[in-house]
This record gives C-alpha cells, structure tokens and sequence, in this order.
C-alpha cells in the first residue's frame, strides 16, 4: 500500500513556545486514523499543519511522496479540512458545495453536487436551494462536509465533526464519511472528543496531550 | 398652507405632463451622478478593500483620515474643485468647469471617503473563518480575494447607496461647480434652492417628490441589505 502522508519531526511553535511535537507518522490510502486528547492538546494544530494553512516551524511534511511546499496549491488541493465551526459561504448550499469544484475549474457539477448531497443525507431537491441562513446547525455542518467530500479528496480532515450535533446528525456524519473512504479510498485524520463515534469510525486512535503523542507515534499499518 | 398644496398639484402636473424644465434637472442629476458613482465605486471599493484587508504602519492614521473626510462640507469640496477648474485653475485647460462631468468630479469626491470608510469596515467585519475555508476548499490567493469581495457585497452595495444618497441630494458642489446653468448644469437640488427663491413653489415640490421617492427607494432597498448582511 503506498504511503500518502508522511510527517518527520514535525514541531510548531507560537510566540516562542512549542505547541507541537510529532517525532513521525504516516499514513496510508484509506486509512481514518483518530486523535483523541484534551483541549489544547495539540489536534487542531496537527490539522492545520496537514492542510498546508500554515508551515510548520521544523520538520518535514510529505504529501503522495512530496515534500510539501507553502505556496503549492495543487498539492494543498488534494487535502481539504473541515473546522469544528464551518463557514458557509453566503450563498446557496448548492453553491456552497460546487464552489471547491469550481476553483478546480471543473464544469456540469450539479450532478456530483447532488451526489455529495444525497452522501449527507441532504435531499438535494430540497436543500440545494436553500440559502446559508435558512440551515439549522447540524444540516450546516453535513453541507460544509458535502462540500469537501464533493472534492473527492486524497486526504480528509476532520475536527470535531460532531460537536454540538444530535447522535442523528452524528451518527449521518459518521455513514457519510465510512462512504466516502469506501468509494474513493480517501484517508482521513478525525480530532474528536466524542470517543464511542471516534471508535466507530477510526481504524486506530493516537491520543495526544501538551503537543505530543501519548500512543506509540510510529507509522500505520504496513507503513515504514 | 393653499400655496403649499398648490404646489403638490401643480409639481404632480409638471411630473406627469412630461415638463421639460422638470425632466431637464433630472437628467442632470441622473447623469452626474451616474458618472460620479461609477468613479467612486472604481476607485473606492479596491482602496477599502486594501484597507480593510492588509495591516500596515498607519493604517489607524488613514482610517482616521478617511472618517473625517466623511463630514467634509460640500461647499468645501466644490470650493476646492472650483479652485482645480476655474481657467486659471491647475486643472483649468481641462474646460471641466460649470459642465456635468465637473460636477461629477466633486460628487466622485463626496462619495468617495463613505465607499472606502464602508468598504474598509465590512471586509474588517467579515468572518475571521472565511480566509481558512476557501484555503481549504483549494482556492488560490487570487480566488481567495474575489471571494471575500462576493462575501462583503451586501455591505459594498449599503455603502455604494449611502453614497448614492448623499451625492443625490448636495446642492453646494453643483451650485459652485456647475453653475445652476438652465438645461445644462441644473440639478433637482439647485433647481429646487433657485424656484424656492423665486417663490416658485411647484417645480420645487415636484424635483422635491422624486428626491423623495429616490430616498424612499434607497432606503427600503438599503434596510432589506442590512437584514440579508446581518444574516
């Protein structure tokens, strides 16, 4: 199996003071690994630093087997990450969930629009016109991950998705993002403190405190 | 109080039986201050947006600059602008004076400090998430910026109407640029400062009913914007 994400000494700091501290991991296509620790732990930064928002501050971040530059949208395109509180653009959801594809320059995207949609849970016919404000919060969050998951991404981020979401929204998140890795082999890292859906998603769990990894931090599975 | 409603009567004849006296000032007004937005808006809104957008050393002494200027007299403006104009004026040879684009470059002038001060504010106001979402959704640098232009519309178009509210309705720019010239340079606003004078009170009423109705407009079109930007 080819290694996707691979991170070598990895370490962020802000201000001075060192956040994080990842010595290696790896991952692989289809994987879902799961991060699990207190706030302020380090998880959110992790993501970050996977997604390319920010550099890290030493060590080395490699994406498909590349060195991941700053300023490589292309590469920074076949990751995409959901925040624990989206931002809806204001526009349609329609909108809001062509719109990574229409950066990408892609055309007829209503049908994969729909799909992504339907993935949530999210009747396209209903929801596809609504507006960003007529949404409650637990259809917000499925249409900000419809729209990442439209991008069928290599690799799929995911903080807290299921925050201050009821375990039906949850449990629609957690059957959207199994389908996702099913049908497009996308690995995915999950920060959450839900810990019984973090199981039930997860192929493997790291837990994380003061910027570090609790568990052992080596490679995952089959991945040297 | 018969004058008074004599005057609406008449002002609704004058408006309605097509006057070309009526009709003249407000195509005067239509046409500079069509010409004075559009400059306003070409020049404003990417000067508010880099202002609202970009930190810089001074940024607070600009944003204090621009907010005074947003009080600034329209008999200063077309003091300064006549001053520019006038033959023996640096910009005298451009022959702008008493014509309806001179007035349009003291309008452009008036309007100005609101767009750039308005635009400044909604792109600082805008969500601090919007920046990571489209990074994360794979835009460019490029893409980023257009997006948070179409994000701030809705206060773009507030602040282009507040514009447009004011410019419609100054009367010292195109009294002292313009020259209050008949079927020329006459606005409604000077139109309605003149017949006043004169004791004409029907034009006056009827130019006054369309600022009114142009008021009205601007403002239920300006409070829908607030509502859908609030949202």
């Amino acid at each position: 199996m080819s290694e996707i994400l691979r991170l070598d000494n990895i370490s962020q700091s802000y201000s001075g003071r060192n956040v994080l501290d990842v010595p290696g991991l790896a991952l692989a296509p289809g994987q879902i690994l799961g991060l699990a620790g207190p706030n302020g732990s380090g998880k959110s930064t992790l993501l970050r630093l996977i997604a390319q928002l920010e550099p890290p501050a030493a060590g080395k971040l490699q994406f498909l087997g590349r060195t991941v530059d700053e300023a490589d949208t292309e590469s920074r395109r076949q990751v995409t990450l959901l925040t624990q509180e989206p931002y809806l653009l204001k526009r349609t959801v329609f909108a809001n969930v062509a719109y990574g594809l229409k950066v990408r320059g892609e055309r007829d995207v209503r049908p994969r629009v729909r799909e992504a949609l339907a993935l949530v849970g999210l009747d396209p016919n209903v929801f596809a016109p609504r507006l960003w404000f007529e949404l409650s919060g637990g259809e917000t969050q499925r249409v900000a991950l419809a729209a990442r998951l439209v991008l069928r991404p290599r690799l799929l981020l995911l903080d807290e998705p299921t925050a201050s979401l009821d375990s039906e929204s949850a449990a629609l998140i957690r059957d959207a993002v199994l389908a996702a890795r099913d049908r497009d082999a996308t690995a995915m890292v999950i920060a959450s403190h839900d810990m019984p859906w973090l199981n039930g998603v997860s192929d493997r769990i790291l837990h994380m405190d003061h910027g570090r990894m609790v568990d052992n931090p080596q490679p995952l599975g089959g991945v040297s | 109080m018969d004058y008074i409603l004599h005057g609406f009567l008449q002002g609704f004849v004058l408006l309605f039986s097509g006057n070309d006296e009526t009709y003249s000032a407000i195509w005067a007004t239509v046409y500079a201050s069509s010409l004075s937005m559009t400059a306003s808006l070409l020049i404003g809104v990417p000067l508010g947006f880099l202002l609202g957008y970009h930190e810089f050393r001074g940024k607070k002494v600009v944003r204090t600059l621009v907010d005074t200027l947003l009080s600034f007299p329209t008999v200063v403006i077309g003091l300064m602008v006549y001053a520019l104009l006038t033959r023996n004026g640096p910009l005298g040879a451009t022959g702008l004076l008493f014509t309806v684009p001179g007035m349009a470059l003291g309008q452009a002038i008036l309007g100005l400090p609101i767009i750039v001060a308005m635009t400044a504010n909604a792109v600082e106001t805008l969500d601090k998430r919007l920046p990571q979402t489209l990074l994360t959704l794979g835009a460019d640098p490029r893409q980023v910026l257009w997006a948070t232009v179409t994000e701030a519309r809705f206060a773009i178009i507030l602040a282009a109407m507040a514009a447009y509210g004011r410019i419609v309705s100054e009367v010292g720019i195109s009294m002292m640029v313009g020259g209050n010239i008949k079927w020329h340079t006459r606005t409604i606003t000077t139109a309605i400062a003149l017949e006043t004078g004169k004791g004409e009170f029907a034009l006056g009423i009827a130019l006054g009913m369309v600022l009114l109705a142009v008021a009205l407009t601007v403002n239920i079109v300006a409070s829908g914007l607030k509502r859908r930007a609030r949202q």
